[in-house]
C-alpha cells in the first residue's frame, strides 16, 4: 500500500515539471517588456535613462537564455517566492494566502450542495429505471450541462436578489456587522447563492455517474442473491448495491475538484466573491503576468493533488485493487 | 368501442412491426436516429437556430451596431423590436441574429479543427505505438492536468481576443479527449482479423489507416465532435462574458451578456431590464442544448455494434 502511495506521488514529479514547462513558455510568449510595463506603471521613480534600464535589465536577468531563465524561476516558484503583483504591489504567495480561505469556503459548499442533491436524485433514478422520474431526470441532466453557469447565476440573481430581495446580490460581507451570530448569518446569506449556482451546474453530470454506477452494482449476482433471499428493498440498496457502486462515484467526485475552481472563477466574476478565481480574472484583464501566472500553476497543483486523492481513494475503498496490486 | 379500440391497437402494433428494408448503414443510422425523440427535437431546434442567425439578418433593415435613441430600454414585444432593445436603443433580436452567427462559427470551426487534430494524433499514436505513443500520450496527460478555463482566460493574455484567436485558443487546449479516445479504439481495431489479414497481404500502413481504421473510428468521433461543439459555445460565451472573447462593437451572446450585468439592478429610471439578460442567455442554452441531444441521438444511431446484429 505504502509502496503504491510512493510510487504514484513520485509519478507526479515529471507532470509537475512538464506542465512548468508549458506555463513558463506562456509565461514568456506574453506580449511587452516588463521593464517597460514597470515605467509606465511608476514612470517617476524610473525615468527614462539607458544606463539605469540597462542595470534593471541585468539585476532581473531578463536576457539570459530561455532554459537558463526557466530553472532561475522554477527555483524561486519552488522557494515560494511567486514574485510581484504589479496590480496589488503585493507578493503573489500573501495575496494567494488572503483570498484561497474565501474560495475553499465557497467551494466546499458548493461541494456539498451538489453532493446533497445529486446523491438523492441519481439513487433514486437508478432504482426506478425507465420509470417517469428517471425520464424526467435525464432531460433535466442534459439541462443541467446545458446551462451556461454564469447565464444561471445572473438569472438566480435578477430573481433572488433583485426581485425577491431575499439575498445579497454580490460580496461577501456587510460592513459593520458585529457579533459571532451575526457575521455568521450575514455570511451565510452571502454564501448561499454562489454555492447553490455553483454546486448545482455540477448536478447533472453526477447523477448521472451515479445512476449508470449504481445501475451496473445492481445487475449483480449478489445483488440478486439478496432479493432472492427475501431482504428488504431498502436494506439491498443500501447495504449492498450502494455500497459497492460508491467506487466509482467517490473517484469522479474527487476528479472533479478542479473543474470546482474553474467553475468558481466565472461564479466569482459575477458574484464579487473574493476568492483566488476572481484574483485570476483580474490578473488577466489587468496584464498582471506575474500573478496570472502563479494562480495558473497554483490552480495546476491542485489538479494534480486531486488525481492523485482520486486514484488514492479508488485503492482504499476498493479491497480487490488492493488485493491485486499486492498479489502482483 | 372496445372492440374497435382493440383493432386499432393492433394494426398500431402491425405497423410498428412491419419490417423495414434496410440496405446501407447509413440508411439504419437514419432509421435509429429518427426514433430519438431528444435528438429530432435537438436536430430541428439547431436547424431553426442556424436559420435564424444565418437568413434573419437579411429580413430585417437595422444593422447589430444601429441605434435608435428614441427607443432605449424597450420591454420585449413593443412595436419593432419583439425581444425589446438595450441602453443604447439597440434591438435585441438584431443582436441575437448577428452574435448567433459569431458563437455559432466559434463553435462550429474550433469543434472541427479540433475533432480533426486529435483524430490525426490518435490514430498515429494508436497505429505506430511504441516511442510516438508513449510520448504523446504523456503529452495528452500533461495537457489534461492543466484546468481549462484558467489555461484559456491566460492564453487570451498572449493570443489576444478576437474570433481567430479565440478558436485556436479553444483548439490548442481542446483536442486531447478526442485523441485520447481515438487512441483508445485504434488499439483494438489494430488487432483485429481484418487489419491483420490486410498486413499479411502487404497492405501498406496508410493505406490500412484509412481503409480499415478510419471508418470504424469515425462515429465515435463524429459523436465526440458534437460533445466539443457544445463545449466549444459555453467557452466562447464564458470568454466573451467575462470581456476576454469577442470584442464590441460586435455582438457574441457572450458578451451581450455582459453588458446586461451592468443593468441587472435596474437602470436610473428604476425599471429593470430583465429581457437583456435573459434572451442572449436563453439562445446559448438553446443552442447547446440542442446540441448535446443530438450528440445523444447520435451516440444510440451511429453505435457499430447494431451494423453486426442486422
Amino acid at each position: 500500500m505504502k509502496v503504491y502511495f510512493l510510487k504514484r506521488f513520485l509519478e507526479l514529479i515529471p507532470i509537475f515539471f512538464a506542465i512548468s514547462i508549458i506555463i513558463f513558455v506562456i509565461m514568456n510568449s506574453m506580449p511587452g517588456d516588463p521593464l517597460l510595463q514597470m515605467r509606465m506603471q511608476n514612470p517617476r521613480a524610473m525615468a527614462n535613462d539607458p544606463q539605469r534600464m540597462k542595470e534593471l535589465r541585468e539585476y532581473y536577468r531578463l536576457d539570459d537564455p530561455l532554459p537558463l531563465k526557466y530553472f532561475t524561476w522554477l527555483k524561486s516558484v519552488i522557494t515560494g517566492d511567486l514574485g510581484y503583483s504589479s496590480m496589488y504591489k503585493t507578493p503573489v504567495i500573501d495575496l494567494i494566502a488572503s483570498r484561497l480561505p474565501n474560495t475553499l469556503i465557497l467551494t466546499i459548499t458548493a461541494w456539498l450542495i451538489g453532493l446533497a442533491v445529486a446523491l438523492p436524485i441519481g439513487i433514486l433514478s437508478a432504482v426506478k429505471k425507465y420509470s417517469f422520474f428517471d425520464y424526467t431526470t435525464t432531460v433535466f441532466a442534459f439541462i443541467g450541462i446545458s446551462l451556461p453557469s454564469f447565464w444561471f447565476a445572473l438569472i438566480a440573481i435578477i430573481i433572488f436578489s433583485v426581485n425577491l430581495k431575499w439575498l445579497p446580490v454580490s460580496g461577501m460581507a456587510t460592513y459593520g456587522v458585529t457579533g459571532f451570530w451575526n457575521v455568521f448569518a450575514d455570511r451565510l446569506r452571502y454564501l448561499i447563492l454562489p454555492a447553490a449556482v455553483l454546486g448545482l451546474v455540477q448536478v447533472a453530470s453526477w447523477v448521472r455517474y451515479i445512476r449508470t454506477s449504481l445501475l451496473e452494482v445492481l445487475d449483480q449476482d449478489y445483488v440478486r442473491t439478496a432479493y432472492a433471499k427475501g431482504v428488504p428493498d431498502r436494506k439491498v440498496i443500501i447495504k449492498h448495491a450502494l455500497k459497492n457502486a460508491m467506487i466509482p462515484i467517490i473517484t469522479i467526485i474527487a476528479l472533479d475538484i478542479p473543474y470546482f475552481f474553474g467553475g468558481a472563477l466565472i461564479i466569482e466574476t459575477v458574484f464579487s466573491w473574493p476568492g483566488m478565481g476572481r484574483l485570476m480574472y483580474q490578473a488577466v484583464i489587468s496584464s498582471d503576468y506575474n500573478l496570472a501566472i502563479s494562480c495558473l500553476m497554483f490552480l495546476a497543483i491542485i489538479t494534480l493533488i486531486s488525481n492523485l486523492i482520486a486514484d488514492l481513494l479508488y485503492v482504499l475503498v476498493d479491497p480487490r485493487i488492493r488485493m491485486g496490486r499486492k498479489g502482483a | 368501442m372496445p372492440k374497435l379500440f382493440y383493432r386499432k391497437k393492433l394494426e398500431e402494433l402491425e405497423e410498428k412491426a412491419r419490417p423495414i428494408h434496410i440496405n446501407s448503414y447509413w440508411q439504419l443510422v437514419w432509421v435509429k436516429f429518427r426514433s430519438h425523440k431528444l435528438a429530432m427535437f435537438g436536430a430541428v431546434v439547431l436547424i431553426i437556430v442556424v436559420a435564424f442567425t444565418i437568413f434573419g439578418p437579411l429580413f430585417v433593415k437595422v444593422g447589430y451596431e444601429d441605434m435608435d435613441f428614441s427607443s432605449l430600454f424597450k420591454p420585449p414585444l413593443s412595436p419593432g423590436h419583439p425581444l425589446g432593445t438595450d441602453e443604447l436603443g439597440h434591438d435585441v433580436l438584431v443582436r441575437i441574429m448577428y452574435g448567433g452567427r459569431i458563437s455559432l462559427f466559434v463553435g462550429l470551426a474550433s469543434s472541427i479543427i479540433t475533432t480533426l487534430v486529435g483524430t490525426l494524433i490518435g490514430l498515429l499514436s494508436g497505429f505506430y505505438g511504441g516511442l510516438i505513443d508513449r510520448l504523446l500520450m504523456r503529452f495528452v496527460d500533461v495537457m489534461l492536468s492543466i484546468p481549462m478555463f484558467p489555461i484559456l482566460l491566460t492564453l487570451t493574455l498572449v493570443f489576444g481576443s478576437g474570433i481567430m484567436n479565440i478558436i485556436l485558443v479553444l483548439t490548442v487546449f481542446g483536442w486531447m479527449g478526442v485523441a485520447r479516445l481515438v487512441r483508445g479504439l485504434v488499439l483494438s481495431i489494430r488487432e483485429t482479423e481484418y487489419v491483420m489479414s490486410a498486413r499479411a497481404m502487404g497492405v501498406r500502413s496508410a493505406r490500412i489507416i484509412l481503409r480499415h481504421v478510419l471508418p470504424n473510428v469515425i462515429p465515435i468521433v463524429i459523436v465526440s465532435a458534437t460533445l466539443n461543439m457544445s463545449y466549444a459555445i459555453l467557452s466562447e460565451s464564458s470568454l466573451s462574458y467575462l470581456g476576454l472573447g469577442i470584442q464590441p462593437p460586435m455582438p457574441s451572446w457572450g458578451n451581450m451578456l455582459q453588458k446586461a450585468m451592468n443593468y441587472i439592478l435596474g437602470t436610473a429610471t428604476g425599471a429593470n431590464p430583465w429581457w437583456l439578460t435573459f434572451f442572449p442567455g436563453f439562445f446559448i442554452f438553446l443552442t447547446v442544448l440542442s446540441v448535446n441531444f443530438l450528440g445523444d441521438g447520435l451516440r444510440d444511431a451511429l453505435d457499430p455494434k447494431f451494423v453486426s446484429e442486422s
